[in-house]
């Protein structure tokens, strides 16, 4: 069907002359409402460009939705991690609390809790089940415990790991320790998920510039007596370009739209799993379906890079084609 | 109007125009004759800007051609209607669609369009087929929307290449008469034909091409 067929007025439209801006904008208004028609003639073909570009939206978008929300996860991991002060076996209960009452005078210890040499021993019966092994030990191997909790301004990986050397040279004091190793490598793993989707949505933004610039490069071709003729009768580039511009906007719009579906029901479709994880580790996180904000880039970011894709392909396709 | 000063058209080492000299009148009319492969095609795409000279100037409209940018091209086609041997109608759009299609691009609003169209296409006496698609009317009802649409933007200059190649002898007169017709009111009109029996009833001067070289009467060529 004409792709730049002119509308067909049903009432006459007032008869001064128009503003230049007027006209710029009514024929914009012309090309939208024509490249919409356009894109009903050939409902296959476009949806499975959609879809092709919906799923390169998808992998990169959802990638950095999980990536983000693990971040958070890690953040609050972090924050509930704490340090273990074991003092030495020679130091009193009267000595240990003494120590635990001090640390929690500092700034940078939200919460110190003494826990007596005895009470780690039923602790660790309660939750070891080698009740018999211990039982036949005839003294409590443990050491008294204090268990730290760094304030919340001092939870950063380093903090904590200055706030361990300190500890450390206090008296009666035997061993520090803060499990900051898996911290890390779950950084470590985060930055590592980061760099790679940062990688990824490169890759697949080129793609949908490659996808769009070659559905345009088709539709040009079909197009061509077309092109040809408005050519010949004085069209300008920017004339014949601006369907096709239209063309790839519409088809980010609804790739945008497809990508966002999928999205959410791949969120639904993870959730329970993932509450499962989020558990395991004591925390309420819950995997957030896109946000408001989230959708609003999903959608520029899929109706930019298709305009984009379109104009790099359109100028030069359309230069190849000059009457002869 | 359509002046050439010294023009050479080669193609690879074949020539298509030799030293081409003549000049077109404001309100002229002319017939442009000569075998095929004598240059009338190349001519006429010189004067549309779809081919460049080799060298010399190329004036249509007091504008130097060579001097135009890129850009400047669709203005410069607007100037003139011109009118297809094969009338190149776009199969899919209906006649009144055609004919808008120069009117369109200017950016010409719905009222004032249709008004344009349906004149022309009553000057044609096509008013009753707006609505038909191209392929259901005869040869010679397509080539007159074909001219339609050349007129519709009521350009200062009408090309036409064999505008009657595909008619019989009855419609290709009346063709030749929209043409005088157009000439009347003001539009200069240069056609290509190699219809001599019909060209040398008209009234008209008439330039002819052989193997790229020009002759006809002096009040059209220059020195």
């Amino acid at each position: 069907m004409a792709f730049f067929k002119p509308r067909q007025a049903h009432n006459a439209s007032r008869s001064q002359p128009e503003s230049p801006s007027k006209r710029w904008l009514r024929e914009h208004k012309e090309v939208v409402v024509s490249s919409w028609g356009q894109l009903w003639q050939t409902p296959f073909a476009n949806l499975l460009t959609w879809l092709t570009l919906a799923i390169a939206l998808t992998l990169p978008a959802g990638l950095l939705l999980l990536l983000s929300q693990a971040q958070h996860l890690g953040q609050q991991i972090n924050q509930s991690s704490h340090i273990s002060v074991f003092l030495a076996p020679y130091a009193s209960l009267e000595q240990g609390q003494f120590i635990t009452q001090q640390l929690e005078l500092r700034p940078d210890i939200a919460q110190a809790t003494y826990i007596s040499a005895e009470q780690a021993l039923i602790d660790f019966k309660a939750s070891s089940g080698l009740n018999d092994i211990l039982a036949s030990l005839t003294e409590n191997p443990l050491p008294a415990t204090i268990l730290v909790e760094p304030a919340n301004a001092f939870v950063g990986t380093d903090a904590i790991a200055k706030l361990a050397v300190q500890l450390r040279q206090l008296d009666q004091i035997d061993q520090v320790l803060v499990d900051m190793a898996w911290l890390d490598r779950l950084q470590a793993l985060l930055d590592t998920s980061e760099r790679f989707t940062y990688g990824l949505s490169l890759l697949l933004a080129f793609g949908v510039l490659l996808v769009v610039g070659n559905t345009v490069r088709l539709q040009i071709e079909s197009r061509k007596q077309e092109i040809l003729v408005i050519k010949l009768v004085g069209g300008t580039d920017a004339y014949l370009r601006r369907p096709f511009l239209y063309a790839g906007f519409w088809a980010g719009l609804f790739a945008a739209i497809i990508a966002w579906i999928i999205l959410q029901l791949g969120t639904s479709f993870l959730h329970p799993s993932l509450l499962l994880l989020a558990q395991s580790y004591q925390s309420d996180w819950q995997l957030q379906g896109l946000s408001g904000v989230g959708s609003l880039i999903l959608i520029l970011t899929s109706c930019g890079l298709s305009v984009l894709g379109a104009s790099l392909t359109v100028g030069r396709q359309l230069r190849l084609i000059e009457p002869k | 109007m359509i002046s050439f000063e010294q023009v050479n058209k080669k193609y690879h080492d074949k020539s298509a125009l030799v030293n081409t000299n003549f000049h077109l009148k404001r309100g002229d009319m002319a017939f442009l004759t000569g075998h095929s492969g004598a240059g009338k095609s190349t001519l006429l795409k010189l004067i549309m800007l779809m081919e460049h000279p080799t060298s010399g100037k190329i004036i249509v409209d007091r504008q130097d051609l060579g001097r135009l940018k890129r850009a400047q091209i669709p203005a410069h086609r607007r100037k003139i209607g011109l009118v297809f041997q094969n009338h190149q109608l776009l199969m899919d759009y209906s006649v009144f669609d055609n004919v808008a299609l120069p009117l369109k691009i200017s950016g010409y609003n719905e009222r004032d369009s249709s008004r344009r169209v349906r004149a022309a296409l009553d000057k044609v006496g096509l008013l009753d087929k707006e609505k038909l698609l191209p392929q259901v009317l005869s040869s010679g009802e397509q080539q007159r929307v074909g001219i339609a649409r050349a007129i519709v933007n009521k350009p200062k200059i009408i090309l036409a290449d064999e505008p009657t190649g595909n008619l019989d002898p009855a419609l290709s007169t009346e063709i030749m008469r929209l043409f005088q017709q157009f000439n009347q009111v003001g539009v200069s009109v240069l056609i290509a034909s190699h219809d001599l029996e019909l060209i040398q009833r008209l009234p008209h001067p008439v330039i002819q091409l052989n193997q790229g070289r020009i002759s006809g009467p002096p009040s059209l060529m220059r020195q």
